[in-house]
């Protein structure tokens, strides 16, 4: 490979960047997509702004300060407060488990809530529980200026009925990552499939291939089509995340860095990891009516993860399945970017993950590469996989 | 049966051959489409590549770009192994005409130039002015799918001729033509040949074939039958006479011939096709036809190519 072969491939990755670049199909998907992501970013922020005031319960201490601190959080998170008095702990807390309260504060000593969200940098940040806990613990500081000075800190600490998990917010950020990672692998590699089987049903790639090597076709296709995916990509990113933070959306909020960028590097694996087999399944046709035969099997594992991620964003704890799912190379595209953003699995585990993909990425490219290499030229009836991965062509 | 023409014969070899192919075999599972083919064309010459349904035409012109992988032999081109960097300066017209049918063809024609290592504005310059050329003025940003078939068929053209190829391989180029598209074809072929461009085309219009070729190759089951100059072959390899006599329909009179002078091959409607022997004097043939009676026609007979390709591919030929 040198700078003529990178030269010539570039040629090719032009003209599917300008051919696709200002077809109609591209600019119109581009819209609707940008439509979808605007619709679900600020929809939900509209209606979070009528959101029904939260009962929060409260046990011991001067009634009175402790309405006063109730209201004063309420006025910082934007949320309306009404508060009930619970005559204990005990009461309290059955309360929680019932719905009839959403958070409980209890003497000057602790704030109770159902569940404790682990998403944030600084504990629940942004939410009522916490604002309380914020302003129950100055109120308790101030209270006991001198003696206990500000020896624990000033924030209560936070404890939640049953275990932790990520917020629902993430958890839609993480939704949002893969259906936008799913999406793009399926729409930009039925497009690769349908490219290459237009190229070998109408023998242009005979008059191509006179010039170039297969894999300067394949890579220079891909490639193209891949910046195409990524810029889309990119420009449903800015929107959602520009228009999050306008309208305040909850769905940003939950925008961790870890995510998008989990998020970001799973997309281009999973792109990169998909593009070279739906160009090796659109080689196996001569018709391109028959595309959309060879090209299921390559997407039923997309299939697969893209339904199970469901149960894992609305279920607290991923399924043993859904976890091995997420390390193996052709589902973790999908699978990871949801156990992540779901808090079920740690950074450390999501890079080992991404390394797999990566390796399986050279091996799916190689073995694509022989396919193509040895099905473009083949007309007649469709190529059988196993005519082509024999030892030598025949 | 294989005819080789004085021209091809070693010894008599004329201009250095510019494309060799030397010992062309390959196999599709059990049908065998080339097998040891062997011929070479030479340099500025319009060169015919003739042969039945599935003699292996296809086949051998895909070999020349490495688009199809060879069981055996080897392809030259002015003596050397084709590279990859040379066959970018062949220009190819499939059979089975490939362009993208959405593409403007301007871009489509530029797009081509640059894969055989031009820069985007001479591919582009190139593409306007074949477009000119091939009477396409005004149609550059139309899609390939809005011209007739001939005006596809001439892009197509154009695409093999985009950057000025030393070979130009083309496949059937006259297939679905209509006379004045043939008349273009022949012409720019003709053109490209007095330029020093070596062109190979394959064809089934043998009469048009006769026509504009020099010399031609005929292939059948994948090894060549016959090849070289159009004239030789049609004179054959040794020398015909035509003779009629008045008053004999059955030719009578040549049976008497002796064997040493000529031989009958045929008698149609009177006429008398005799086979010269090597070195004899056709005036002792006249001497005898005289003797016979009123000679009513004397000339040396050639046949046409369809007759020398029915002659060598036998039963295959087509009707």
């Amino acid at each position: 490979m040198n700078r003529r072969w990178f030269r010539l491939t570039a040629i090719v990755a032009e003209r599917e960047i300008r051919q696709r670049g200002r077809s109609r199909a591209f600019a119109i998907s581009t819209i609707v997509l940008l439509l979808v992501v605007a619709a679900g970013v600020t929809i939900p922020a509209i209606l979070a702004h009528n959101a029904k005031p939260q009962r929060v319960g409260i046990v011991g201490g001067p009634a009175a300060s402790m309405t006063e601190i109730m209201q004063e959080a309420g006025r910082l998170t934007g949320t309306g407060v009404t508060v009930v008095a619970e005559p204990s702990v005990a009461a309290g807390e059955a309360a929680l488990r019932s719905g009839q309260l959403d958070v409980l504060l209890v003497d000057d000593t602790e704030v109770v809530v159902k569940q404790v969200a682990i998403a944030g940098s600084n504990g629940s940040g942004g939410t009522l529980a916490s604002a309380i806990a914020d302003v129950a613990g100055l109120s308790k500081l101030l209270g006991e200026l001198p003696p206990g000075a500000a020896a624990s800190g000033v924030t209560l600490p936070v404890r939640g009925l049953t275990p932790p998990s990520a917020s629902l917010s993430r958890r839609l950020t993480g939704l949002f990552t893969v259906v936008l990672v799913w999406v793009l692998i399926s729409a930009y590699g039925s497009q690769i499939a349908m490219g290459v089987g237009e190229e070998k049903s109408n023998r242009i790639v005979e008059v191509i291939l006179a010039s170039i090597r297969p894999v300067q076709l394949l890579v220079g296709k891909v490639s193209g089509i891949g910046v195409l995916a990524l810029a889309q990509a990119a420009l449903m990113v800015a929107t959602f995340l520009g228009l999050g933070a306008a309208v305040g959306s909850s769905l940003v909020h939950g925008a961790a860095p870890g995510i998008v960028i989990t998020g970001a590097v799973f997309l281009v694996l999973g792109y990169a990891f998909y593009c070279t087999a739906f160009a090796a399944a659109g080689s196996l046709v001569s018709r391109q009516s028959d595309v959309g035969t060879v090209i299921l099997p390559v997407q039923i594992p997309l299939i697969l993860a893209y339904t199970l991620s469901y149960t894992v964003i609305y279920a607290s704890g991923a399924s043993t399945f859904y976890r091995v799912l997420g390390f193996l190379p052709p589902t973790a595209p999908v699978a990871m970017p949801v156990l992540y953003a779901a808090g079920d699995v740690p950074a450390w585990q999501a890079a080992i993950s991404a390394a797999g993909v990566a390796v399986g990425t050279v091996w799916m490219a190689r073995t694509a590469a022989t396919i193509y290499g040895r099905s473009i030229l083949r007309t007649g009836s469709r190529v059988r996989l196993r005519q082509v991965l024999g030892r030598a062509p025949t | 049966m294989t005819v080789t023409s004085a021209a091809a014969r070693p010894g008599t070899a004329p201009r250095r051959a510019s494309l060799e192919l030397i010992g062309l075999s390959r196999r599709f599972g059990s049908v065998v489409a080339l097998d040891g083919l062997t011929f070479s064309v030479p340099p500025g010459q319009v060169f015919g590549f003739l042969g039945p349904n599935g003699a292996g035409k296809t086949t051998a012109m895909r070999a020349i770009f490495g688009v199809v992988a060879l069981d055996a032999g080897e392809v030259r081109w002015q003596g050397e192994p084709v590279t990859e960097q040379a066959r970018r300066g062949f220009g190819y017209m499939p059979e089975e005409r490939g362009l993208y049918p959405g593409m403007q063809i301007l871009d489509q024609l530029e797009y081509l130039g640059r894969l055989h290592d031009m820069t985007a504005s001479s591919a582009r310059g190139a593409a306007q002015s074949w477009i000119t050329r091939l009477g396409l003025a005004g149609r550059e940003s139309a899609k390939l799918e809005a011209l007739s078939h001939g005006n596809q068929q001439r892009v197509q053209l154009a695409a093999a001729l985009m950057h000025d190829p030393e070979l130009l391989v083309l496949d059937e180029p006259f297939a679905g033509l209509d006379p004045g598209g043939v008349d273009d074809m022949t012409e720019i072929l003709a053109e490209r040949a007095r330029a020093g461009v070596t062109v190979l085309f394959s064809s089934h219009q043998l009469d048009l074939v006769e026509h504009i070729c020099e010399a031609v190759a005929i292939i059948h089951r994948g090894q060549v039958v016959a090849q070289g100059a159009v004239s030789a072959l049609e004179r054959g390899d040794r020398l015909r006479l035509a003779v009629r006599v008045a008053g004999d329909p059955d030719g009578d009179w040549a049976r008497q011939l002796d064997p040493q002078v000529a031989s009958v091959e045929q008698v149609k409607s009177g006429t008398v096709l005799l086979v010269l022997a090597p070195g004899a004097d056709s005036q002792r043939v006249l001497d005898a036809a005289r003797a016979a009676g009123a000679v009513e026609h004397f000339s040396f007979a050639t046949r046409r190519l369809s007759e020398v390709f029915r002659d060598v591919v036998g039963e295959d030929a087509p009707s």
